[in-house]
């Protein structure tokens, strides 16, 4: 999620291509290949959405090249069709199309799968479009004779013809795919998606349904692809069938990672490179095929050790600001009275009205092959409580918080929340009504910084589970900001905001776990283990914190630390082998001998 | 007598997560020593860091007189230290006999694989069974067998009684005896405290990943409310 | 029209394609089983091999040496990859991988084209196995029989160096839990390298046994990439039985479907990969969680 001011990058862009058609022919730059890098930087605006902000590694994008820019050349080539930009509409629609289709089918599986998966998906379209409809897309001939657009206003007529007349029309096209691309980015639908790219379990734990924002931006980049594969055949007037091919998409991927990933401009930089290197080399040294040589292992040293391309190159080249150290940073947060000092509280979603407990669990049981994890655990809080669960090693806490928050379906039993039967839901929709926790180990958004973690978190209980905002900005969210705002406040964060998380100290990141759960308003919130891994100084900030937050919420704790159990837990439930051994006051559990026979191991009856 | 393993003021990290703090400890030859503490207090880390599958960021650890701290773990293991590691992490595509001679392979002096067969008669009937086939009892015995098959210097055993029935446990801890008597050396982490007890000849608590508490055997059985100070509810 | 001695013939083309194909996808798989990598530079190996094999056959004539030799570049080959580029990588993220692997592959196929030009290269079969045999009521290339032959006893060899060596023993403890592996004094680095090179070997040895029947290209790793990925997904990742029924399985609908209308026949393995995705995510063979 970049900064959120559009206008400026807006202007530098309609600057930079105008300024391209004077300087580009001063440099000698030959008006095709210009042409032939926005068509690209086209293209993979699209595919880095879908790489770079979705985390997304797709090696089929050729499917919608081709498959936008065979239709768009069908209804021109066949009189079907007059206008070109409506055919290029119509083509990428038709390549969004197939994108739903594939995406349904890809999107099944994540990493190497997924990869693999849009690599033999293209091939078939490669193949059906190579045979099976050779009649419709001239097979291995293609389709010549694609015309290039004439617009009419009243009676100004401009013919649209090659070299940099095209150019003009193409950097048109190029201004308007990117100011769309820069909008969705900093939508809130694009800020989910960074989000799932670098975390996707817990996008989903805070609310979002994260299969179908993978499936929009799959969509979007199949849409720019389709669009791009269009204006291929415009601008050669030939749809070539190698669109299709596995080269295509090898190409953009490589062009992508060159330019930077995940700055919309950097398959633009990386088509210009790529091309102008053909160019140099293959022209002007006489090296003939040893160009693809030279790129490819640029790219390779590219990906061995400057993963973020050039356009990351260049910037971390020149933000070369100075950073406070960790150490240093907490001191001074623990010198200021944040924590102790409770501002206004992060907004809770209304508890269901209900009398009765919360959260009522009846008999869980969780078999893993044969053996039970946990077995017949009635449990059931009330509103307001804080209630600790402790329990030797092996003890079965882990799989029984994991069934509280709909992690883990139980082999057996049943979980209501306010009433509702949740057992087997979908922990996105557990956490839409008001049900999250916090992970033992930091599941945080570790490329975003603090605020935009938050506000991931807090978008959810704004949005819902799904909404496809894709042109709206996050500045228009209603009480997002406040939301965060707060939440920073509470767990003690605001001066460090705009901090990466990456640059926060362990202490730091363990209460922006907690954070980011409290940011999704849970009325009722699980922590699995809080104070795991902490220095002792930490531990006592984040127990002020636990007491600050428990005001008017509902908790659930596992926590290892007994002493701070005992001081902050109202009521107690001990498990032990699977079961439920006790459960009462601090000061029952103490008294319980059968409680100190399972911790002690035996010795307890000294 | 000199020490086999002396651990000076080490510090482990999991990814940024600070375990152990300035941890010391040492190990005499033939000696067996416990490590106890409550749930997450960094006892298998201790361990893990001593075998270097995790590695100590700053600290040394001294094994037979060499400095191991910055060593793969195949290079300690290949100096004479073994992990029983708590999931015992059996190889459930080889069979019995097959966990066995693969950690074998690179031990220069070797058990006679009939020395492990006389020592758990069990897992000579199941020798060719596959791992995955395994009850958890013998599972927990073959990962002890396939440590001891390298003649190791040190064995560190993390919670090896855990989630066995208590006739079992009442085996294992027999053979843990028997190679105590026999002279092996043994760092044991157990909740078990009573089993880890009977083995041990000294203990150390950890506490939030401090070393907080130091005691011989002698001291427990005849001050067991320190062990509730620091373990108990 | 579909007789029968047609019928059988692409039955018999079928199993000599799997059984290439399963070759392939075993070193595949092996190597994504153990080091956790996939490897896209895994077509870029097939033809290398056929191109090793292509200059030792050139200077020597003799077709053995130029399967043995160009085996042996591969292991080397592969060895080293591991060895320089991929070791980085084993702390990355998989699509680092992968981008990664597609470089290497790119820069392989750049280099052999830089040696040995785009033009198409043939490799004669030996004399003893050119020809054809009749085969009750069909005749059939003798080569191809070969080919099947061979590939199914490299295949067996495979299977006893996994299955019955200590070596495998070691390779299938590192599929399962390479940090024990390590634990118990076994180097798992060395390991690895091994493995990638047994794994390009596999694929390079493939690339040399074929050449006979299908000319070299530079380019020609692509496609066989593309239907090692279908045949891993169908058998599922990481299991090298499931390589070999996969690509068994791949073999026979390509050359059945050829019989009735060749246009068809990749897309027809592409719908039955769709299908397994369908009804068995992880692959026929794969195991529940893996990747």
């Amino acid at each position: 999620m970049p900064r959120r001011k559009m206008i400026l990058p807006v202007l530098l862009t309609a600057l930079g291509l105008i300024l391209g058609r004077f300087l580009l022919p001063w440099l000698q730059v030959a008006p095709d290949t210009a042409n032939q890098v926005l068509v690209w930087g086209m293209f993979g605006i699209g595919f880095d959405l879908l790489f770079g902000y979705t985390g997304l590694l797709s090696f089929g994008q050729s499917a919608f090249f081709g498959t936008g820019g065979f239709i768009a050349a069908w209804l021109l080539t066949n009189d079907v069709m007059g206008s070109v930009l409506a055919a290029l509409l119509i083509g990428t629609i038709g390549a969004a199309a197939a994108g739903v289709l594939v995406g349904l089918i890809a999107l099944r599986r994540t990493g190497i799968y997924f990869a693999m998966i849009t690599v033999a998906i293209a091939e078939t379209f490669f193949f059906v479009e190579n045979s099976p409809l050779s009649a419709w897309t001239g097979g291995e001939n293609g389709l010549p004779g694609v015309p290039a657009p004439v617009f009419r206003l009243g009676s100004l007529v401009w013919k649209v013809g090659t070299g940099w007349s095209m150019y003009a029309f193409l950097a048109g096209c190029f201004f308007v795919a990117m100011v769309l691309a820069m909008r969705i980015v900093r939508s809130p639908v694009g800020a989910i998606l960074t989000a799932i790219r670098d975390n996707p379990l817990r996008a989903r734990a805070v609310g979002h349904a994260v299969g179908h924002y993978k499936l929009a931006a799959f969509v979007v980049a199949a849409a720019y692809a389709g669009f791009a594969g269009g204006l291929l055949g415009v601008l050669q007037g030939f749809m070539p069938p190698d669109a299709f091919t596995f080269d295509t998409s090898g190409q953009l991927v490589m062009q992508t990672v060159i330019g930077g990933s995940a700055t919309l401009f950097g398959p633009l930089l990386g088509a210009a490179v790529w091309l102008s290197l053909r160019d140099f080399l293959q022209a002007g040294m006489g090296l003939g095929g040893a160009w693809k040589l030279v790129l490819g292992l640029v790219f390779v040293l590219l990906v061995c050790f400057l993963r973020r391309g050039l356009i990351g190159g260049l910037e971390s080249l020149f933000a070369r600001r100075g950073k406070a150290a960790p150490d240093e940073a907490a001191a001074i947060d623990l010198a200021a009275p944040t924590l102790s000092s409770v501002g206004p509280s992060p907004r809770r979603r209304a508890a269901p009205r209900f009398d009765g407990p919360v959260l009522e669990a009846k008999g869980l049981t969780k078999i893993y092959g044969g053996l039970s994890a946990n077995r017949d655990i009635d449990f059931s809080v009330n509103e307001g409580e804080l209630r600790a669960v402790i329990g030797p090693n092996g003890a079965g806490k882990s799989t029984f918080f994991k069934m509280l928050t709909c992690e883990v379906t139980p082999s057996k039993g049943s979980i209501r929340f306010g009433g509702r039967d949740i057992t087997g839901m979908d922990v996105a929709r557990v956490c839409q009504l008001g049900l999250t926790k916090s992970y033992q180990v930091n599941q945080l958004f570790g490329r975003l910084t603090l605020r935009e973690n938050l506000m991931i978190a807090a978008l959810a209980e704004r949005r819902g589970l799904f909404r496809l905002d894709l042109l709206r900005s996050l500045d228009r969210v209603p009480g997002l900001a406040t939301q965060v705002e707060q939440t920073l406040g509470l767990v003690g964060l605001t001066a460090r905001a705009d901090l990466p998380v990456a640059e926060l100290a362990y202490g730091e990141k363990r209460r922006l776990e907690i954070g980011l759960a409290l940011a999704a308003s849970p009325s009722l919130l699980l922590l699995d283990e809080p104070l795991a891994g902490m220095s002792p100084r930490e531990r006592v900030e984040t127990v002020q914190l636990l007491k600050n937050i428990r005001r008017g919420r509902t908790l659930i704790i596992v926590e290892h630390d007994v002493d701070v159990v005992f001081e902050l837990a109202e009521r107690i439930t001990v498990l032990h082998e699977g079961r439920k051994l006790a459960e009462g006051t601090p000061a029952e559990i103490q008294r319980n001998s059968f409680v100190q026979e399972a911790y002690l191991g035996g010795v307890a009856a000294a | 007598m000199t020490d086999l393993l002396t651990v000076e003021r080490i510090n482990s990290y999991y990814g940024d997560s600070h375990i152990l703090f300035d941890v010391s400890l040492r190990v005499a030859r033939n000696e067996v020593v416990a490590l106890l503490g409550r749930n997450g207090a960094g006892k298998s880390t201790t361990l893990k860091t001593l075998i270097g599958a995790v590695r100590a960021r700053t600290g040394r650890i001294t094994f037979d007189g060499a400095e191991v701290q910055a060593l793969p773990p195949y290079a300690t293991a290949a100096l004479g230290m073994q992990l029983v590691p708590e999931e015992r992490r059996i190889f459930g595509s080889l069979n019995v006999e097959e966990n066995l001679i693969l950690a074998g392979l690179t031990a220069k002096g070797r058990w006679p694989i009939e020395r492990i067969w006389g020592m758990f008669p069990r897992l000579k009937e199941r020798r060719r069974s596959r791992g995955t086939d395994l009850s958890g009892g013998e599972q927990q015995m073959l990962a002890i067998a396939r440590a001891l098959i390298r003649d190791p210097k040190i064995v560190l055993l993390d919670e090896p009684f855990e989630g066995l029935a208590p006739i079992i446990v009442r085996d294992l801890v027999g053979v843990c005896r028997t190679l105590a008597e026999a002279g092996q050396t043994i760092i044991v982490v157990e909740q078990n405290i009573q089993a880890a007890m009977t083995l041990a000849d000294r203990a150390y608590v950890l506490n939030n990943g401090h070393i907080v508490e130091e005691f011989s055997a002698a001291t427990m059985r005849a001050q067991p409310e320190v062990l509730h100070r620091h373990l108990g509810v | 029209m579909i007789t029968w001695p047609n019928f059988l013939s692409q039955l018999f083309n079928g199993a000599a394609l799997g059984a290439l194909l399963a070759l392939i996808s075993s070193g595949l798989t092996i190597i994504y089983g153990t080091l956790g990598v996939l490897n896209l530079a895994h077509g870029a190996m097939f033809m290398l091999g056929g191109y090793a094999g292509y200059a030792v056959y050139a200077a020597t004539g003799s077709f053995l040496l130029a399967v043995v030799g160009g085996s042996a570049a591969l292991v080397v080959v592969g060895a080293l990859l591991e060895l320089v580029v991929i070791r980085r990588f084993y702390g990355r993220p998989p699509e680092d991988q992968m981008l990664v692997t597609f470089g290497i592959g790119i820069v392989v196929v750049e280099l052999v084209r830089l040696g040995f030009g785009s033009l198409a290269l043939t490799v004669p079969p030996p004399a003893a196995i050119a020809g054809v045999t009749p085969l009750g009521f069909i005749i059939y290339p003798t080569y191809r029989i070969a080919v099947l032959a061979i590939a199914a006893v490299v295949l067996a060899v495979l299977y006893v160096v996994l299955y019955r060596t200590r070596l495998g023993m070691i390779v299938r403890a590192g599929i399962e839990d390479s940090v024990m592996v390590n634990m118990l004094g076994i180097n798992v680095y060395r390991v690895f390298m091994l493995v990638f090179g047994i794994g390009a070997m596999a694929a390079g040895f493939a690339g040399i046994i074929n050449a006979p029947v299908v000319a070299l290209t530079p380019d020609m790793g692509d496609a066989v990439l593309v239907e090692t990925f279908v045949v891993v997904v169908i058998g599922g990742v990481g299991s090298f039985p499931g390589a070999i029924i996969g690509g068994l399985i791949a073999g026979e609908i390509l050359s059945l479907t050829a019989m009735v209308d060749p246009s068809y026949a990749q897309v027809m393995l592409f719908v039955v990969m769709t299908l397994v995705l369908i009804l068995r995510p992880q692959g026929l063979l794969g195991q529940q969680g893996r990747a």
